[in-house]
């Protein structure tokens, strides 16, 4: 009997044991960052040098994609509005706590909301309509709101749309506080950035004890550091290599569509591009889909120059094929009948940006456009070139129909890469963000992407099927974009 | 009429031709450098397509007879971008080189002969420069500067001079104290006369073996550069480009690469053995240098 109750109690202390391993974060998860900010790379989520590798793990939005995309709850567990939409309620999840140890409350959302305005941030643009967060009680906000706007949860999916701890604006670049399933141990944006697991994270303890974030500027060589196990995951390939993966079991790969995009930026603010007529000659002189099929293997699904992904409600499906002789009748109208030069900019930072440059250089060539590629240095890309140069390349992640047309060519705008000012386009969306009527919203929207087409600065010929590989020991990541994968539910063997 | 000194030159110079091609690494260097300089000349004349044609048609065909060396991941022929990829960097690397020599034959000789304070601080600034990483210090001057051939020559020719001075003045050390330059000071000679008279002549071997080697390592230089994408600027066809640009697939496109990279190394060889050849036909043992 004795033997027995000795065999019975090793039993349940074994099955105790295991299940509390099995439940332990263990293992280290290895990515990379490009370091294309270089020296303004930190960890406050509003700012243009956000490292997103980190402050997506360590801190959460009110509002987060699911893995179709739809907005749904993180914070927020739930919202109304009132009848015209010009102020929303959300309740906000109880017994979360900040890495610091501090309770998470509607001070925290409005601190989080309202600084991004104040500060001037460049996700300033879509939430512009938000006045005031008034707190309710401490776990409810009220917004208020100046015009009245449907798509206010979309909007806060935006992945700067961080909480964060109310009063931390002086430290949150370098500290990272957030409620994610991630904490901040080292911040080392030029070296190796370690996160360890937060066990008391609101959706349950990490998967990984430590996630390592490790700066590689150049693009193979971060191709060439997940060859050699340095690191576990590449989430910007190019389409091209994917043989490289394929029935190796070292690896494991997937391949999701997205509204990414790579594009050529020319700023509207200088000659010969202030002439919208020019712009619209070296975007009309494009082959899209042979770019597409050159640049990416044919990974990528042809657009028109506006930021809209296909899965979009707001998409305007417009039609841009190769018009040689339309580029020539243009330029020769707005007083260049002997064509432009111009210099583009492209770095190892993007693996097809010098690609996409050559191909074009080759494509508008006929129409009399002579383009000159001069690589530049990854390092820094975003910071010395980008906004500076009067023909850059770019690249941007997906975002909603609203966000995108706001942040990427409203007058005001941050980010406004081509310097784009159109008083009319403007009040355009402006007008769409009123509307509650949802067919005349979405024809405003697809108004303003025939605008784009017509005058914008932004070459944007596609957006890209993204390839992401991980190596074989990595369990459990969402087949999404960034903004839902949920990160705590990662393994590693 | 040919005077006796001339016809003592044409002779020592085809002995020393013969003595380079009786050697089986001078008649190899040779061949393939003047092989290189010929393909280079004249590819622009017998390539089968145009080195910028895209085709996203045949984009990574592996070789056949229609492209013997296959396409690369724009559906450029390689064969043609192959043979055109030599051509700038022969041209940047062979006036570098003459830069590089003159201004380095130049300074090390001037140094050698004045000698005292002048040598000393010329010296250390050689020694600084020579401490700066010629990639980190190349880098810093196309970003600035930009990759123009007008850019490159130069900063390529100084900074692969720094040797040559270190090696030219070590060469003028070996002969300063002989007497026809103590006979040339005596005579009240200037040190211009001194140098171009009678230091040039005795010296200038060294200096052009160690030319014909820093001719080799700044070819190396400037695919490096253009690997790195800060040499020559797409489209046009470089060696160091087309290796860059086809890296990221050579695990299963490797004909993207391997003729550029065959064709790069097989010029680095050539070069060797070439000045190899040039230093021991000349009766200079390069496994013996002055000390400097």
């Amino acid at each position: 009997m004795r033997n027995f109750i000795k065999i019975i109690f090793i039993s349940v202390f074994s099955l105790i044991i295991s299940f509390s391993y099995s439940y332990a974060s263990s293992g280290v998860f290895k990515v990379s960052h490009d370091l294309g900010f270089g020296k303004d790379t930190n960890l406050d989520p509003i700012t243009k040098g956000r490292l997103f590798q980190v402050i997506e793990k360590t801190m959460n939005r009110l509002v987060r994609n699911d893995l179709n995309g739809v907005p749904s709850p993180s914070l927020a567990t739930s919202w109304s509005a009132n009848a015209d939409a010009s102020e929303w309620t959300f309740n906000l999840r109880k017994g979360v706590k900040f890495h610091d140890g501090s309770d998470f409350d509607a001070e925290d959302v409005k601190f989080s909301l309202m600084r991004v305005s104040a500060n001037k941030s460049p996700a300033a643009k879509g939430i512009s309509m938000i006045e005031s967060v008034e707190v309710v009680d401490s776990h409810t906000v009220k917004m208020k709101l100046s015009t009245s706007f449907a798509d206010l949860p979309l909007n806060l999916t935006d992945y700067r749309l961080r909480m964060l701890p109310s009063g931390s604006e002086d430290t949150i670049a370098k500290t990272g506080i957030g409620t994610g399933p991630f904490m901040v141990d080292k911040f080392d944006a030029e070296g190796t950035t370690i996160l360890k697991a937060n066990p008391d994270y609101w959706e349950g303890a990490p998967g990984v004890a430590e996630v390592h974030i490790i700066a590689i500027s150049d693009s193979q060589a971060r191709v060439q550091a997940l060859l050699s196990g340095q690191i576990d995951m590449l989430r910007v390939i190019d389409y091209k290599q994917k043989p490289i993966f394929e029935g190796n079991s070292k690896f494991k790969h997937h391949v999701i569509p997205t509204g990414n995009w790579r594009g050529m930026v020319m700023r509207t603010d200088l000659e010969p591009f202030k002439d919208a007529r020019v712009r619209k000659a070296v975007r009309m002189a494009v082959d899209r889909q042979a770019l597409a099929d050159l640049v990416t293997g044919g990974a990528a699904e042809v657009t028109c120059d506006h930021p809209v992904m296909k899965s979009d409600q707001y998409r305007a499906d417009l039609s841009c094929p190769q018009d040689i002789e339309g580029a020539k009748k243009l330029l020769a109208d707005a007083g260049y009948p002997d064509g432009i030069e111009f210099t583009v900019y492209p770095s190892s930072l993007e693996p097809t940006w010098t690609p996409i440059a050559e191909v074009v250089q080759q494509q508008v060539a006929a129409a009399g456009i002579k383009v000159n590629i001069q690589v530049v240095p990854s390092d820094g890309y975003w910071n010395d070139i980008w906004l500076k140069k009067p023909v850059a390349m770019t690249r941007w992640n997906q975002r909603p129909a609203d966000q995108a047309l706001n942040e990427i060519y409203h007058s005001s705008a941050k980010w406004n890469e081509s310097l784009y000012k159109n008083a009319a386009f403007d009040s355009l969306l402006g007008m769409a963000r009123k509307e509650l009527d949802f067919e005349k919203r979405k024809a405003m929207y697809q108004a303003a992407q025939n605008v784009l087409w017509e005058e914008s600065g932004t070459l944007i010929p596609y957006t890209v099927s993204k390839l992401i590989v991980t190596t074989a020991r990595v369990n459990n990541l969402d087949e999404v974009e960034n903004w839902s994968v949920r990160w705590h539910k990662i393994t590693v063997d | 009429m040919v005077n006796q000194n001339q016809i003592s030159k044409l002779k020592r110079l085809s002995e020393i031709i013969i003595s380079i091609f009786s050697r089986p690494s001078g008649m190899i260097g040779f061949s393939i450098v003047i092989l290189h300089i010929i393909i280079a000349i004249i590819s622009p004349l017998i390539v089968p397509y145009d080195y910028k044609e895209i085709n996203s048609l045949i984009m990574l065909r592996p070789p056949s007879e229609e492209f013997i060396f296959g396409t690369d991941q724009l559906g450029r022929d390689v064969f043609t971008r192959t043979l055109m990829g030599g051509r700038v960097a022969l041209l940047v690397t062979f006036f570098g080189t003459l830069i590089a020599v003159a201004w380095g034959g130049f300074v090390g000789i001037f140094c050698g002969l004045v000698g005292g304070k002048i040598d000393d601080i010329v010296m250390r600034i050689i020694d600084a420069f020579l401490a700066i990483p010629w990639i980190l210090a190349m880098l810093l001057i196309v970003v600035i500067l930009g990759t123009s051939t007008e850019v490159l020559i130069p900063a390529l020719g100084f900074f692969y001079g720094k040797g040559i001075v270190r090696v030219a003045r070590a060469a003028t050390h070996d002969v300063i104290a002989r007497d026809f330059i103590m006979a040339a000071k005596a005579r009240g000679h200037s040190n211009f006369s001194i140098i171009w008279n009678e230091l040039l002549p005795n010296v200038r071997d060294a200096v052009m073996v160690e030319g014909a080697m820093r001719w080799s390592w700044m070819l190396l230089a400037f695919s490096s550069l253009s690997f790195l994408g800060f040499g020559v600027s797409p489209p046009t066809p470089d060696w160091g480009l087309m290796i860059s640009e086809g890296r990221g697939l050579m695990s299963f496109a490797y004909w993207s690469v391997i003729a550029p990279i065959v064709a790069l190394s097989s010029l680095i060889i050539g070069i060797n053995l070439s000045a190899d050849a040039f230093a021991k036909a000349l009766g200079i043992d390069r496994t013996q240098k002055a000390p400097v």
